[in-house]
């Protein structure tokens, strides 16, 4: 977990996707459904586009944390 | 195990099939940590030749790049008698099959069943609960997987011996036969399979179903010679498949769930305090022990953690040992149910990502969940350990266990 100031990043960040990477793990959407949810066939869907609440910010790194493909990531909106 | 040192490439005899790396003691762990310390990518002699993937960065590499490493074949043995569908197919052609069936098995449908898998744990364990012990695998560990999934693909539950002897030999051969004789039973196990999965095709055409068989049976698929039903071979070719996959893997879990427990008290401990580790603990008894050991094909020259692969070189891929790689993993050998993050490859990676994973979790989850709620102090049997077996799906035989009796 990174040990910045989420202060500064309220309404800066974006939850974004590879799907050409992503393989329907799931854990993304277990871990953290503030923010992603699941389609029919187990992808994940975002529910956010940028990020204004603290406590998303911090579910969409732990979503990033746990994918096995590595396939999602935090990126500046 | 005899090791020559090759030009650059380490070279060992290491067989996954020989029963001797299990029994009497499980040591797969052990001599698959000896291949992975020699490097990423040791060559083995057995089988005619075949490249052993042993590091996580490797493993992770193999498994998304299907274009380079072919599905086909899985298996060092030909334990299908032919093709597993969708198993041994690749892109673009695996993917109409894998879109017919990941809804089937989607994270939603499978949390639907939840109360129904409670009910079948509880109704296990009422089975044995009050004895004080029990052969954990027969009554409880292979029982589950078996019963949540035939129920889901309603086949008959009275069939499930036949289906273990048959799956049985198509994953370990014919105990204590030599190669020609376990390939011979390999063969004619597939063939009683496609058999009896003809029958139920038979009658599901004529009589469907609201089960993922009927579903399979009568769903329009986009394949390359244009939209339509499958073929007999494909579906048998499918269910065979989904049963080998859907029942030993989670009866090795449930089994090395409270192999490595009873090791550790104090984990355990803590997750009898807390349910609210359940899904980190799973994820943590999956990463511990993969079961499976998947094969691939080079389709091209390519280089491999300092290997030079050739084309059309067979590999296998070591979950087991990507999942205790250093380098992904702090103190890996540890069982740390609090875990996090946690990206273990015990579902693989990539395309062919395991269908079942979703319904493994949750079958894994409940059992958890009810085995530390009614018999929590269960301990192994000294004079009567585990039995577990090596091939390409690693897992437990036997597992007798004592406990105190509880109502």
């Amino acid at each position: 977990m990174t040990d910045h100031d989420t202060e500064t990043l309220r309404g800066t960040r974006r939850l974004v996707v590879d799907r050409s990477v992503c393989a329907g793990h799931g854990l993304c959407y277990s871990r953290s459904p503030e923010v992603v949810d699941c389609d029919d066939s187990g992808y994940p869907v975002l529910l956010h586009d940028v990020l204004e609440l603290d406590e998303h910010i911090a579910a969409a790194e732990e979503a990033v944390a746990v994918c096995p493909e590595r396939a999602l990531t935090l990126e500046s909106a | 195990m005899t090791v020559t040192e090759g030009r650059s490439t380490p070279i060992v005899d290491f067989d996954i099939y020989d029963p001797s790396l299990a029994y009497p003691v499980d040591t797969v762990q052990e001599k698959v940590a000896e291949l992975a310390a020699k490097g990423p990518v040791v060559y083995s002699t057995a089988h005619g030749g075949h490249w052993i993937v042993t590091h996580y960065k490797e493993v992770h590499d193999v498994l998304r790049n299907p274009e380079i490493f072919s599905s086909f074949p899985n298996n060092l043995v030909n334990a299908g008698d032919g093709k597993f569908i969708p198993l041994e197919l690749d892109p673009p052609e695996h993917t109409a099959y894998r879109v017919a069936l990941q809804p089937l098995f989607s994270p939603n449908r499978m949390k639907a069943l939840t109360e129904q898998i409670r009910s079948v744990v509880n109704e296990l364990l009422d089975g044995f609960a009050a004895k004080g012990e029990a052969e954990f695998i027969a009554e409880f560990a292979h029982e589950l997987p078996t019963r949540v999934f035939l129920a889901l693909m309603d086949w008959p539950l009275e069939d499930a011996p036949m289906f273990t002897e048959a799956t049985d030999i198509a994953l370990m051969g014919k105990p204590g036969a030599s190669e020609e004789e376990s390939a011979q039973a390999r063969a004619e196990a597939a063939q009683q399979m496609f058999a009896y999965f003809q029958k139920i095709v038979d009658e599901r055409r004529a009589n469907p179903g609201d089960d993922i068989t009927s579903v399979l049976i009568h769903s329009e698929i986009d394949l390359a010679d244009g939209k339509r039903l499958l073929t007999d071979e494909e579906l048998t070719r499918m269910f065979f498949l989904l049963l080998i996959a859907g029942l030993h893997t989670v009866q090795g879990s449930l089994a090395w769930a409270i192999i490595h427990l009873v090791n550790r008290p104090d984990q355990r401990a803590a997750l009898i305090a807390d349910e609210g580790l359940i899904p980190s603990a799973v994820e943590e008894i999956l990463r511990i022990e993969a079961a499976v050991i998947m094969g691939r094909r080079a389709t091209r020259d390519v280089e491999l953690g300092g290997a030079q692969i050739k084309e059309g070189d067979q590999l296998i891929v070591m979950l087991c040992s990507a999942n205790r790689d250093p380098e992904e993993f702090d103190d890996p050998n540890t069982l740390d149910l609090e875990r996090s993050p946690n990206r273990h490859l015990s579902f693989g990676a990539g395309p062919h990502r395991c269908l079942g994973s979703h319904l493994a979790r949750l079958e894994l989850s409940i059992a958890l969940e009810e085995l530390h709620r009614r018999i929590p102090d269960y301990d192994l049997v000294e004079s009567d350990p585990p039995i577990l077996h090596a091939s390409q799906v690693r897992g437990c035989m036997r597992l007798p266990i004592k406990f105190t009796p509880s109502a």
